[in-house]
C-alpha cells in the first residue's frame, strides 16, 4: 500500500475515540476494592488463606539484594487465576482500567529474602537448593505449567496500597506471609525440568532453549525471577523488574544472532498501531540490522506528569548490538525490539528499524512493558504503508508526531542518517 | 617461513590500529613486510595495514598468512616494556607463533586464516576534499561531539577554505572550525558527510596524537583517513562508510 494511502486509513473517528477514552478512565477500581476486601474477610480463616489457586511469583527490587518475594493468588474465588497473569493474551483484550483491576485482585503474600539464600525457613543453603519451605513453594509455583493450588499462613491483614506515592505498575493488596505449602502436585513443563535439572546451564542458554521450545517471555520471566534457571551456584530471586528485561534482552540477542548472515528486506515499509493510550510507528528499511526506540511522551502523560512539553528519550544500537545500559528508555527498549526481531525472524530477513512511540495522557496509569511488546508484536499484522525511502517515510510521520522535525532530528540517530556498508562504494 | 624481531612499541602500535576493528584478523607475511586488511562485521570500518621490513629490527619471510586472536596477541605484547624487543618466530608444522620476550616464552596457537571473515575489497573513492590535519586534532573534536552526540558531522567549506566539524545533540551543539593556518594542508572542496562516534571514537583511540593524518572527504561518502606509524616505516588507511542522511 502507498504511505499516504496507509496512513490517511489510519484516522480515527475522533468523537469515538473520545468517547471510548472517557469510558476506559471511569474509576472502578475503588469500588473494585471494597468487593475485595469482603471476600478477603471470607477467604481468610485463622490467619490462613485457603483454597487459593496461585498462578505467579513476584519479587521486588527495593532493598536488593534483601528483597521482598511473594506468590499471587486470587482471593474472590471465582475468578479464573490464570486470566489475572499478564501475558500476550492482554492484547486487544484488555483496557487501562482492567489491567488495574486484574493487578489489584491478586493478594501479594510475600516474606522477605536474600536473593542468595532461602532464608531461615530452609537453613542457609542458596537458592538453587531451595525446594523447602516458602522459597520452595513459590518456586514451584514458578515453574509449574498452570496455577497452583496453595495454602499460605498470614501475618495480619493486607494491605491495600493502590494510590502509590512511587510511579509503578498497579500492584495488588500485600499481606505479609510467615508460610506457604502446596496443596496439589503441580504439573511442570518437560522442557522446563531439564533447565532447572541441569544447574551446569547458563541463564542466558537456558532462557534461549525455553523460548526455542515455545515459551513466552512471560514464563520464562517468572522462572528465571523464582531463581530457577543458572548455573547452580549462580541462581538467585531475580526482582520481576529486571528479569522481565534480561528476558526480553537474551531474547533478543538470540534472534538478532539468528538475523546475522540474512537477507535486507526490499522496501521500506511502515506500521503502526495504537494501544492503550500509546501509538507506534515501526519504520523498516533496507540494509543491515540497526535499531532505535524514541520515546515522545506527552504532558499529563503517567511518566510526565508536569506541565510544558513532551519528553523524548531515545537509544539506539547499530549492527553488532550495544554495550551500555539504555537510561533513558529502560525496560521499553528492550521490549520493543525483540517485538521487532521476532516479526523479522519470521520473514528471515534483516532491516533497520525505527520504533517511534507516543504516549498521550490518555495512559493515566503505567500498565507495564508487556504492553509495549504487545503492541509492537501486533504492528505488523496488517499490510504496511511503503515508501520509497527512509527519509520519505520519516517526512510522512512527522507531522502525526508530538514533536517538530528539527526536535525529532536532533534526538534520533537514525532519522539523522542511517549507517551506510562500504560495500555501497565497492 | 617468519622470523622477526621488532620493538614492542612497534609492534603495540600496529596491533592496536587493527583490533579497534576486529577480533581476529589475517597477516600477511610479505619479503618486504607485514599487510593487514580488515573490515568489521557490520561493513562499516575498515582498516588497511602495511608494515615495511624496514620497522623491524630484523625481518625474514617468504609470503605466508596466518590467522591471529588480536586481543591475545596484544596481551602477550602489553608484557614488554616500552623499548623492550620482541622476537617472533613461526612453527610451519604446529601452526604456533612463539614469541620471546626477555626471556618469557609464549606459544600462540594461530587461527585457520579461512575461519576468519574474508577480507575487504577497498571501496573505490574519488574525493574531492583533503585535509591535514594533526592526531589531538582529531581526538579533541571526537571528544567533544561525543559530549553531545552519538554521532558527527566532518565538512570541508570549499570557498571559506575551512575544515569543520558538527555535532548537534537534542539540547546542545558542538562546532570546531580550522582554517588553512590550523592544518597542515587543505585541498578545498565542498564536503560534508555524517559518522558514528562510535566507530570514530575507537579509530581515534589508534591514531598517535602527533601523528599527521590526512583525511579525504566528500558529500556523504565515506571518509579515508591515512597516517604513518613506526617513524613512517608503516602506514594506516582507515575507511569509515558514512550515516547517510538524504534518503
Amino acid at each position: 500500500m502507498r504511505l499516504d494511502d496507509y496512513i490517511d486509513g489510519l484516522e480515527p473517528d475522533e468523537d469515538a475515540r473520545r468517547r471510548r477514552l472517557a469510558k476506559e478512565k471511569s474509576y472502578e477500581v475503588t469500588e473494585y476494592l471494597e468487593d475485595f476486601e469482603r471476600a478477603f474477610e471470607e477467604s481468610v480463616q485463622g490467619g490462613d488463606l485457603f483454597g487459593s489457586t496461585s498462578p505467579s511469583v513476584f519479587v521486588g527490587r527495593s532493598g536488593y539484594p534483601d528483597v521482598s518475594t511473594g506468590l499471587l493468588s486470587p482471593v474472590a474465588g471465582d475468578v479464573d487465576p490464570e486470566s489475572l497473569v499478564t501475558d500476550a493474551s492482554w492484547y486487544g483484550a484488555v483496557g487501562i482500567d482492567d489491567v488495574v483491576q486484574r493487578r489489584s485482585s491478586l493478594l501479594n503474600s510475600n516474606r522477605r529474602a536474600d536473593v542468595r539464600d532461602a532464608g531461615s525457613l530452609s537453613g542457609s543453603e542458596s537458592v538453587h537448593d531451595a525446594w523447602n519451605g516458602f522459597l520452595g513453594t513459590q518456586r514451584e509455583v514458578a515453574i509449574a505449567g498452570d496455577p497452583v493450588d496453595v495454602e499460605i499462613g498470614l501475618d495480619g491483614t493486607p494491605e491495600l496500597d493502590l494510590s502509590g506515592g512511587e510511579i509503578s505498575a498497579p500492584r495488588g493488596p500485600r499481606a505479609r506471609a510467615n508460610r506457604a505449602e502446596l496443596a496439589e502436585n503441580p504439573y511442570v513443563p518437560r522442557p522446563v525440568k531439564k533447565t532447572l535439572e541441569d544447574d551446569d546451564w547458563q541463564a542466558e542458554g537456558a532462557m534461549t532453549y525455553l523460548y526455542r521450545r515455545g515459551f513466552d517471555v512471560y514464563e520464562i520471566n517468572n522462572i528465571l525471577s523464582a531463581g530457577a534457571l543458572g548455573r547452580g551456584e549462580n541462581r538467585r530471586l531475580v526482582p520481576t523488574r529486571w528479569s522481565i528485561t534480561a528476558v526480553d534482552d537474551t531474547v533478543g540477542q538470540f534472534l538478532r544472532g539468528q538475523l546475522r548472515g540474512t537477507q535486507s528486506i526490499d522496501q521500506v515499509e511502515v506500521h503502526e498501531n495504537e494501544f492503550m493510550g500509546n501509538r507506534y510507528w515501526v519504520v523498516l528499511a533496507p540494509g543491515k540490522w540497526e535499531f532505535e526506540l524514541v520515546e515522545m511522551k506527552a504532558p499529563g502523560s503517567i511518566w510526565n506528569q508536569g506541565q510544558g512539553e513532551v519528553w523524548m528519550g531515545a537509544a539506539s544500537e547499530g549492527f553488532e548490538g550495544r554495550s551500555g545500559y539504555v537510561d533513558e528508555t529502560a525496560g521499553a527498549y528492550y521490549a520493543s525490539r525483540l517485538g521487532v526481531l521476532e516479526h523479522l525472524a519470521e520473514r528471515g530477513r534483516q532491516a533497520k528499524c525505527l520504533v517511534l512511540r507516543e504516549v498521550s495522557d490518555d495512559y493515566w496509569a503505567p500498565v507495564g512493558v508487556w504492553q509495549v511488546r504487545e503492541s509492537v508484536r501486533n504492528a505488523f499484522d496488517d499490510e504496511p504503508g511503503e515508501a520509497e525511502d527512509f527519509a520519505t517515510a520519516v517526512r510522512a510521520i512527522e507531522p502525526h508526531l508530538p514533536v517538530s522535525t528539527n526536535r525529532l532530528r536532533r534526538k534520533s540517530s537514525m532519522v539523522s542518517g542511517l549507517q551506510s556498508s562500504l560495500a555501497d562504494w565497492t | 617461513m617468519f622470523k622477526a624481531i621488532v620493538s614492542a612499541d612497534t609492534l603495540k602500535t600496529t596491533l592496536d590500529s587493527v583490533s579497534v576493528l576486529v577480533d581476529e584478523c589475517k597477516i600477511h607475511l610479505e619479503e618486504d613486510g607485514l599487510e593487514i586488511r580488515a573490515v568489521d562485521p557490520a561493513n562499516v570500518g575498515m582498516v588497511d595495514l602495511s608494515l615495511s621490513a624496514d620497522a623491524f629490527e630484523s625481518y625474514e619471510a617468504d609470503g605466508g598468512l596466518i590467522g591471529v586472536n588480536l586481543s591475545r596477541l596484544e596481551d602477550i605484547a602489553g608484557m614488554a616494556d616500552a623499548g623492550q624487543l620482541v622476537s617472533l618466530e613461526l612453527d610451519e608444522e604446529t601452526r604456533k607463533l612463539h614469541i620471546q620476550i626477555d626471556g618469557l616464552e609464549y606459544t600462540l596457537t594461530l587461527i585457520d586464516p579461512d575461519s576468519i571473515r574474508q577480507e575487504p575489497d577497498i571501496p573505490d573513492l574519488d574525493l574531492a576534499a583533503e585535509v591535514v590535519v594533526e592526531g589531538k586534532d582529531i581526538n579533541r573534536a571526537v571528544k567533544a561531539a561525543d559530549m553531545v552526540s552519538d554521532h558527527i558531522a566532518l565538512g570541508v567549506d570549499g570557498s571559506n577554505e575551512t575544515f569543520y566539524i558538527d555535532a548537534e545533540g537534542d539540547a546542545d551543539d558542538v562546532h570546531l572550525e580550522l582554517d588553512r593556518d590550523d592544518l597542515i594542508d587543505l585541498s578545498a572542496a565542498d564536503a560534508h558527510s555524517l559518522f558514528s562516534l562510535d566507530y570514530l571514537k575507537d579509530m581515534d583511540k589508534a591514531i598517535p596524537k602527533d601523528a599527521e593524518v590526512t583525511m579525504e572527504l566528500g558529500e556523504e561518502f565515506p571518509v579515508k583517513m591515512h597516517f604513518d606509524i613506526a617513524e613512517g616505516m608503516g602506514h594506516v588507511t582507515f575507511m569509515l562508510a558514512p550515516r547517510i542522511q538524504s534518503n
